[in-house]
């Protein structure tokens, strides 16, 4: 139902974008302020301790869940992850979306039921909302330079004279009618 | 892009619903009845020690969530249902309130916990949950949806007697390149849709260039036309906007992209008047924007004179249609009478635009475009064939207008009827026609009509095609041609429609008329014409080269392939129909 009132007519990447490297990308970068607010709210230590993994390894983990949620974010949204003007609010949303599924449902499915409470479990809502806000305002900019240029796109031949060509093929049997003997 | 949403609009509704939310929490304690106060539990979140900055924090929160909901419900329900506003806000509310009832509200309980860590189970995490609770956001989550859907309306256009800003100042060297290079080549073109009709009975304009934002965009419109190899745009100055009455005029919504134009291109094919006429000349019934336009045409003429080709009224038959017929746009009938008093102002407007014109350049082109139609009837029937054959008249009344063919007998009685005297009518028949005049032919999917047994029209879809079609055109009035629209509601196949319709242009043109060039119309997506611009939804209609973030869609690379194979093939870099033209 929602992939349904997301998609609106024309919605999905046309073949010269490149929404998983782009989303990968600002996920990777969107992921610093992110960590800054986990480490002022005490989150960081509580959510390494709930996982039984140091800091780092925490971090590090961390660094490829948000790339690849990134790469899901610019995928998702298609070409209204390379909004300017919306883009934080598409990405704020997804941020929010990844804390009421992730944070409040599987960490605590994971860890056995543990789950951060008091300063640390607001530090984990923030961090995320920060993150989706940071990833939504970075996509349309990391996607500009990793765009296919016209020039090349247009010389694909799938969008060439080929494409006047109907795409669904006639049934085998009205394709090559039988032979008579 | 999704919706275009106007955002600030979706802010104020967001601030205005979170408000009334709190009013709802301070009224229903005040009464003593069972509540919650969300602003307290957030603000002792990490404020128990500072009141005062606790609720400040809190409020601020509460507002913010409250505009994030609202941009929500601009970008991906309101216009979803074809309901009432206020209902469409109230389920929208659904959603907010359940993800408070079943994960904020508890969270926020676990969030001003002592212990950085919990054990969690169900019972534990959704103890905070009490009827009352449930109940309290409810209610508050409902008056939030109300309030949303009452205040978020009409996101595209404005009040008439409204203006938006003008565009940006031309920001030099960043554009390359140079205008009309090739005179005589065929002309590769495409549009910026610019359509200003005014709905609810002349209450609210629409406009395509600022929903577009190409007010915002237009220089780095052009140099994406100019990137994919465009030779001509067709583009619609803002005339509600610049004709500000008999001797007025805002030119300050179209200079700097003229001056662009001019010095870098694409070549401009300016479309004069489409689909709308400024306040102050009320609609198409009036029989003075004759007289209105053509002054305006003239001081066009007069403040760009290098600009040759014009269209003076954008497609005059599908204006009239949808204005009089169709009751949809300016005035806002349904009247056969009506439609032939606004095909003849049209008609006559153009005409005398056309005149203005050529005192300033005599030179001029003019490129008559009108949408391509036929009807075709279901049965044998005798009233169903009389109502096809009545369509068939009517859709070429402003074009046998202004290229002085005879008029059949329905529709001369029917002007007739009108108060347009035989004497003017006649005036018209014999004209002389500027020699420079093109027939743009336009031609959508939905152009070919079957009349059914109940004597509605109802698309067939491509059943004869371009080719069939523009020929009846050419047939009628021996003028050269120019496929001036094209697109597709279907941004994956839209490129199968261009190499299509590319195909008929070029077996008409093995036929031996003369064609001079080929549109894909617009370069960006439109809003709101998959409901024909009459209600102010702003959904996005997918049809451009590229999409409103200026990125391309396969349709753009495709003409840009369909370009760089043909433009330098020898029949298309010299047009031999375009050379004669412009002689």
């Amino acid at each position: 139902m929602i992939r349904g009132f997301l998609d609106a007519h024309g919605y999905d990447p046309g073949p010269s974008q490149r929404p998983y490297s782009s989303g990968a990308i600002s996920g990777i970068l969107a992921t610093v302020p992110a960590i800054g607010v986990l480490v002022a709210f005490g989150s960081l230590r509580i959510e390494a301790a709930i996982l039984g993994l140091s800091s780092a390894a925490t971090l590090g983990l961390g660094w490829a869940a948000m790339a690849i949620a990134g790469a899901a974010y610019a995928r998702f949204w298609g070409r209204a992850a390379n909004s300017v003007r919306s883009g934080w609010i598409f990405g704020m949303s997804f941020g929010f979306a990844l804390w009421a599924a992730g944070a409040v449902l599987v960490l605590p499915l994971l860890s056995g039921g543990r789950a951060p409470a008091g300063n640390a479990a607001a530090g984990v809502v923030l961090s995320l909302i920060v993150w989706g806000a940071a990833v939504g305002i970075l996509v349309p900019f990391v996607h500009r330079p990793l765009h296919e240029s016209l020039e090349r796109a247009a010389k694909n031949e799938d969008v060439g004279p080929s494409a006047a060509v109907e795409k669904t093929a006639p049934p085998r049997a009205q394709a090559q009618p039988a032979r008579k003997s | 892009m999704i919706r275009v949403v106007a955002l600030r609009k979706a802010a104020v509704a967001g601030l205005c619903g979170a408000a009334a939310m709190e009013a709802f929490w301070f009224v229903t304690g005040k009464l003593g009845l069972p509540t919650i106060d969300l602003v307290a539990q957030l603000s002792a979140v990490q404020f128990h020690r500072w009141p005062l900055l606790g609720d400040a924090a809190g409020l601020l929160a509460h507002f913010s969530i409250g505009i994030c909901w609202a941009m929500f419900y601009a970008f991906f329900f309101w216009g979803r249902f074809h309901l009432r506003p206020v209902l469409q806000g109230l389920i929208f509310s659904i959603a907010p309130a359940m993800l408070a009832i079943l994960v904020v509200y508890p969270e926020l309980a676990l969030m001003r916990s002592q212990s950085p860590m919990v054990v969690l189970d169900l019972h534990r995490f959704f103890a905070p949950i009490t009827p009352a609770t449930v109940a309290s956001l409810l209610l508050s989550h409902a008056l939030f949806g109300v309030i949303v859907g009452l205040m978020y309306r009409r996101p595209v256009g404005y009040a008439v007697g409204n203006r938006p800003a003008p565009p940006h100042l031309r920001r030099p060297g960043r554009s390359h390149g140079k205008r009309n290079a090739n005179a005589t080549g065929f002309m590769f073109a495409t549009g910026i849709e610019c359509s200003y009709p005014t709905i609810e009975h002349g209450r609210w304009r629409r406009d395509e260039m600022d929903s577009t934002r190409h007010y915002e965009f237009w220089q780095e419109d052009f140099r994406l036309a100019r990137e994919i190899g465009i030779t001509h745009i067709r583009y619609g100055p803002p005339l509600h906007l610049i004709f500000q009455g008999p001797g007025r005029y805002d030119w300050d919504y179209i200079d700097p992209q003229m001056a662009e134009l001019e010095e870098f291109g694409p070549e401009p094919i300016i479309d004069l008047c489409h689909f709308g006429v400024p306040a102050w000349l009320g609609n198409l019934q009036n029989p003075d924007i004759g007289r209105a336009l053509e002054e305006y045409a003239g001081a066009f003429a007069e403040r760009f004179p290098w600009v040759r080709f014009y269209t003076p009224v954008n497609e005059m038959y599908v204006c009239a249609r949808m204005s009089a017929l169709d009751g949809l746009w300016n005035e806002q009938l349904r009247d056969e009478g009506a439609y032939a008093r606004a095909a003849w102002n049209l008609a006559n407007a153009s005409i005398r635009m056309s005149d203005a014109i050529l005192k300033q350049r005599q030179d001029a082109v003019f490129i008559n475009s009108e949408s391509s139609e036929f009807y075709q009837p279901c049965c044998p029937d005798p009233e169903i064939q009389k109502i096809a054959q009545a369509a068939n008249e009517r859709r070429f009344l402003p074009l046998d207008l202004i290229f002085a063919h005879a008029l059949s007998p329905h529709m001369h009685d029917l002007l007739c009827a009108q108060g347009i005297s035989n004497e003017d009518i006649a005036r018209l028949q014999h004209r002389t026609v500027p020699r420079r005049s093109i027939l743009g032919v336009d031609y959508y999917e939905w152009n070919e009509r079957l009349i059914d047994r109940q004597g509605h029209a109802v698309a067939l879809g491509e059943l004869f095609g371009w080719y069939v079609i523009a020929d009846q055109y050419w047939r009628r009035y021996k003028r050269p041609m120019m496929h001036t629209e094209t697109n597709k509601m279907d941004a994956d196949g839209a490129a199968r429609w261009l190499w299509r319709q590319w195909h008929n242009v070029q077996l008409l043109a093995k036929s031996g008329v003369p064609l001079v060039g080929f549109t894909w119309y617009s370069l960006t997506d439109q809003i709101d014409w998959s409901i024909a611009m009459g209600e102010s939804v702003g959904i996005v209609y997918p049809v451009g080269l590229f999409d409103l973030n200026r990125e391309s869609r396969i349709v753009g690379l495709a003409y840009k392939h369909l370009i760089d194979m043909f433009r330098d093939q020898p029949d298309y870099r010299e047009c031999r129909a375009l050379k004669e033209i412009m002689q």
